[in-house]
């Protein structure tokens, strides 16, 4: 299987007898095989459960060209961007619809389990299958969860342990009857998150224990599956510590004592059929609610605002796409996307406000013997209702294109692209208390790419090689920035940047008899640039947080019940202030292993992260864990 | 060629001679750096170079801390630093070295002295005393004995108080009410007036303005105390206050007077008048109304605010301070009269420090750091207070010494200026 190449053949999945800690994986869905044409990179299955990875950021940082932002430990807020286009313009999507949060625009990726994934694949720009919905056009990097569909009766319990007082406890009953299948899965995770770091250099020696760092969590899911037909229910409530930066401090007397819940809950339903070969329709419908609260408000602390602030979203959405294929060479694609949000808080100056977001979309698919033709325009419109104090923001309406250029011969494929794509400002943009502004225009992305790959397969070997070279620029990004000759702050467009990058990708797999050796491998060059101001000192320097090289390797050996994996990555230097030399996080190296071994019913497994325990950091004085180890056993009936 | 090099040499004669002329400037520049990243910085700026841009760590090997947030000279051999977010009072050496560091006044603000405590303004709840922790439900002002580093006493002010100053025996302490946004309380709109002996609020003076937030400067017994308002309804503000009045007992609204400009930035002139560069904002418009704006207060508080304001900046300082990225301060060396704003760029990049000439003539600009905010001149010759040529200061009428900055003087020095019933001195 070639996780890289986005379409797996799934024979090998069964052949090698992979499990993860819980379920035997004897099946991989396949999709049909169509030659790539879009620039993506999957994992899937057993490849996927084999990573020792809690969130789906430990699976999505081996991919090229995506960069993690982490705060660190298990509560630590975690975003993806991709090849710089910023948190924002990253879609999230279950089975097919997209994670919303209409507040800030950004998906904790930590709130959302691998463990009932089937594959989790990034594509850049569009995912180009016939029939789509219109809002999977509006992003300019897509993430595709795809949801496990049973294919047999099972009752699973699990039980781990790990470093920083960590527990979890998992059940999972699955069935598959006459066509239908679907599961229940409930995860209950508790962790005091007290891990050690250690700040040294010449003018620092910090050690201490990260505090307020823990996080208790239940999550819920159950899908139903038939045919054509999908559906997801899925349910998270937490809460949890929000520790600070390390700063100089004299004592430990004033710590951060803020905290967090999050409830959070949505239900959404899927449907698509093909009438005839040349008749296809997919019904989307969702729901979602969110509630936050975030608290500081207690007798402990005597030294910072007194905060309990609730937020509350609701969040309803329905598309409907028709794909007509009246030729073999020809296909055709509308859809029709509406999602209605509300947001309301008590802040002060702030009141309920109401978006109705509609989108719709044309594309076109064309091939003439090897060569293929994408192409598609969106329309999107925001339209939003408040009685806050400064009055809703105009409505926004744009037509945004992307076409893609392909061409396959043999085993190899060439292709070309180009996507506009703009993210709407999000309510806290728009109508936060004291920051929000509602005359903010949207953020615009433009994304050429030009790239190759190779694919190779017989039944005992397999291999792909995959490179991109592409050129970003983002224009009127959104910031936050202070009011010139006043003490507040406020959302503002202010910035461009235009970033050259290359992705490469090259896996490969070797099994003879009871062995199977794979291998994944990334890595990503970019020059990210700022081009805001050509006066400025920081001009045509790197963005803050970029890396110019990072690269991973993933190793996984299996021999009959045993499985092991070796994850490696590395990541450049990242400058986070223009303003002096020493203002850099470090390059770090990560290596994760996971060992797994699988008798009779029961499996038992050892993760350990952070291997060489690097303290590193994604964001300034917010350090990472260092090494962990998680062990847990399961049992299934 | 070897033109050049003559022509090079004598440029860097004259730059080192005009260093040695002018070579009373000694400034202590605070850089905030980003809040929760600990890169707060101390530049030490002298004679037209910036020595450096991380004074505090050169000095002592370790770092400054999250967000210094002001710095005031005690005594010959004291400066003391709020570092905000850190927690700490800082007491360095005028020569950088730590002398000692206190967290018991935890979300401390400003500083105020009369040379023998430092008087510290807090939006924190609890204090570390002698007496043992104290507690408040508002904002509170401790003071610190600079023989000890230890809490004296503190005592409640109002809801988050900012800007502090002495005078006479006095202090005064503008509430800002600036969490009124999330918690649950309103703006604040007074000005406490605290007896520094014992530490006692004789009096609160409503201004009728709310959050009474920002710098805050303070020519003898003018205070200069700027209202960002709520950037919705009410609009910035300045209030020119009499300290002199409020402590003769006067009613509130013979002690202040509102004017319509912002004070986002503020200073005191050598002749002892107020900068004041802000800008009016307006969340409904978003738009801006700039001023850069020359305060007599004496002059603003006799006319009710109908005189005593101009825009006569020296030289090209008020051309080259509308042409700042982002105004992040402004100061004037009381030892000098040298003039010096920052400009805080993008935020990410370095900031920048610019320096005139008490006539107005830009001097430089010179790469700093990060949201360089607070200053301090030390003194040319290293004794506080010295040779100022001039200053508006004729408040009192008993024979107890006062510097120049108000502070009352129990020894003063030969050779120094002082002020006694009134009168500038210099005493022999």
């Amino acid at each position: 299987m070639l996780p890289l190449c986005g379409y797996p053949v799934s024979a090998y999945a069964e052949k090698a007898g992979y499990s993860d800690s819980i379920h035997s994986l004897r099946e991989v869905v396949v999709t049909s095989n169509r030659r790539p044409l879009a620039t993506v990179q999957s994992l899937q299955g057993p490849q996927l459960q084999a990573l020792s990875s809690t969130s789906i950021a430990d699976a999505l940082k081996y991919f090229a060209g995506v960069q993690i932002k982490d705060y660190g430990g298990l509560g630590g807020l975690k975003t993806i961007n991709v090849r710089s286009l910023g948190a924002q313009h990253v879609g999230v999507y279950i089975d097919g619809i997209r994670i919303t949060n209409a507040q800030n625009g950004t998906v904790d990726l930590g709130k959302f389990s691998l463990s009932t994934l089937e594959s989790v694949s990034l594509f850049n720009a569009n995912k180009l299958d016939i029939c789509q919905s219109a809002s999977e056009f509006a992003s300019g990097a897509t993430v595709y969860l795809r949801t496990r569909r049973p294919t047999s009766d099972s009752l699973s319990v699990l039980g781990a342990i790990g470093s920083f007082h960590t527990y979890r406890g998992r059940v999972n009953a699955q069935m598959s009857r006459k066509g239908w299948s679907g599961f229940i899965d409930g995860e209950y995770l508790k962790s005091k998150g007290d891990y050690k770091f250690r700040y040294k250099s010449e003018y620092e020696d910090t050690v201490g224990v990260r505090r307020n760092s823990d996080i208790e969590y239940y999550r819920v899911e159950g899908a139903l599956f038939k045919n054509g037909f999908s559906s997801h229910l899925y349910c998270y409530v937490s809460e949890r510590g929000v520790p600070g930066g390390i700063v100089r401090r004299l004592s430990d007397k004033y710590i951060n004592v803020g905290r967090e819940w999050d409830a959070d809950w949505f239900g959404q339903a899927s449907w698509t059929h093909r009438f005839t070969s040349a008749h296809q329709v997919l019904f989307n419908a969702k729901y979602t609610q969110e509630y936050l609260r975030y608290c500081t408000d207690y007798p402990e602390n005597q030294n910072t605002a007194r905060v309990n602030n609730h937020y509350w979203q609701k969040d309803v959405y329905a598309s409907a796409s028709y794909a007509w294929s009246p030729y073999r060479w020809l296909s055709a694609n509308i859809g029709y996307d509406a999602r209605h949000s509300w947001l309301k808080a008590d802040l002060r100056n702030f009141h309920t406000v109401r978006r109705l977001d509609q989108k719709a979309v044309v594309a076109m698919q064309a091939q003439y013997a090897g060569l293929r033709l994408a192409a598609s325009m969106l329309y999107q419109h925001y339209r939003d209702h408040t009685v806050t104090h400064t009055g809703a923001a105009d409505p926004l309406s744009r037509f945004t294109p992307s076409v893609t250029l392909g061409y396959s011969v043999k085993g190899f494929s060439f292709r070309a692209w180009y996507k506009k794509i703009f993210r709407a400002p999000t309510l806290n943009d728009l109508y936060y208390t004291q920051v929000g502004n509602r005359n903010l225009k949207p953020e615009y992305t433009r994304q050429f790419d030009l790239g190759a790959e190779y694919n190779y397969n017989t039944s005992q070997w397999s291999a792909s090689a995959q490179l991109d070279g592409y050129i970003n620029s983002i224009d009127n990004r959104i910031v936050c920035l202070p009011l010139k000759g006043t003490y507040s702050w406020s959302m503002m467009n202010y910035g461009k940047t235009y970033c050259r990058g290359m992705n490469a990708n090259v896996s490969g797999r070797y099994s003879p008899g009871d062995w199977t050796f794979s291998l994944i491998t990334s890595l990503t060059w970019q020059r990210d640039l700022n081009r805001t101001d050509p006066e400025s000192e920081s001009y045509d320097k790197p963005i803050c947080y970029s890396p110019t090289f990072s690269c991973g390797i993933t190793g996984i050996t299996g021999w009959r019940w045993l499985t092991m994996t070796v994850s490696a990555l590395h990541v450049g230097e990242r400058m986070w202030s223009y303003a002096d030399p020493e203002d850099v996080l470090k390059p770090y190296n990560n290596i994760d292993v996971k060992l797994t071994g699988t008798w009779r019913r029961a499996t038992a497994s050892l993760e350990i992260n952070d291997l060489l325990d690097e303290q590193y950091e994604h964001v300034p004085r917010y350090p990472m864990p260092g090494r962990s180890f998680t062990f847990s056993l399961s049992y299934s009936i | 060629m070897k033109n050049f090099y003559l022509r090079l040499f004598i440029c860097l004669l004259a730059i080192c001679s005009a260093g040695a002329l002018h070579g009373q400037e000694k400034i202590i520049l605070l850089n905030e750096g980003n809040w929760q990243a600990d890169n707060g910085k101390m530049t030490y700026f002298e004679n037209g170079r910036v020595v450096s841009n991380q004074w505090f760590r050169d000095a002592n090997g370790y770092k400054l801390g999250d967000t210094p947030n002001d710095i005031i000279q005690i005594n010959d051999n004291l400066i003391a630093i709020s570092i905000n977010w850190s927690n700490i009072v800082q007491f360095i050496t005028p020569e950088g070295k730590a002398v000692a560091a206190t967290e018991d006044v935890p979300n401390n603000r400003k500083l105020a002295t009369d040379g023998r405590y430092v008087y510290v303004s807090s939006y924190g709840h609890e204090c570390g005393t002698e007496k043992g922790m104290m507690t408040f439900e508002k904002g509170y002002v401790a003071k610190i004995d600079v023989n000890t580093f230890k809490v004296t006493d503190a005592v409640e002010v109002g809801y988050e108080p900012e800007g502090i100053a002495y005078f006479n025996g006095y202090l005064f302490v503008a509430n800002t009410g600036g969490y009124a946004f999330q918690e649950d309380h309103e703006y604040e709109t007074t000005v406490s007036v605290i007896d520094a002996a014992t530490m006692k609020v004789v009096r609160e003076v409503d201004t009728r303005q709310i959050n009474l937030y920002g710098k805050m400067s303070q020519s003898g017994q003018y205070l200069c105390i700027n209202s960002p308002g709520d950037y919705y309804d009410i609009p910035a503000a300045t209030i020119i206050f009499d300290c002199k009045a409020a402590i003769e007992g006067k009613d509130d609204d013979g002690c202040f007077q509102k004017l319509e400009y912002a004070s986002t930035y503020n200073c005191t002139t050598t002749d002892g008048k107020f900068y004041a560069i802000g800008s009016r904002f307006s969340y409904y418009t978003s738009e801006y109304t700039f001023n850069y704006v020359v305060l007599d207060p004496a002059k603003v508080l006799e006319s009710y605010g109908a005189d005593g304001v101009e825009e006569n900046f020296p030289g090209t300082v008020l051309a080259d301070l509308k042409g700042l990225t982002m105004p992040y301060g402004i100061y004037i060396n009381p030892y000098t009269g040298y003039i010096y704003a920052t400009d805080a760029g993008s935020f990410a990049e370095a900031g920048a420090l610019l320096q005139w000439s008490p006539e107005g003539k830009f001097l430089g600009r010179h790469r700093v750091y990060i949201n360089p905010a607070h200053f301090l001149a030390l003194p040319p010759d290293g004794h506080l207070p010295s040779g100022i040529e001039d200053i508006a200061a004729d408040y009192l009428d008993d024979n107890t010494i006062y510097n120049l900055q108000g502070i009352r003087v129990e020894h003063p020095h030969p050779g120094q200026v002082y002020i006694r019933g009134g009168k500038k001195y210099i005493c022999r």
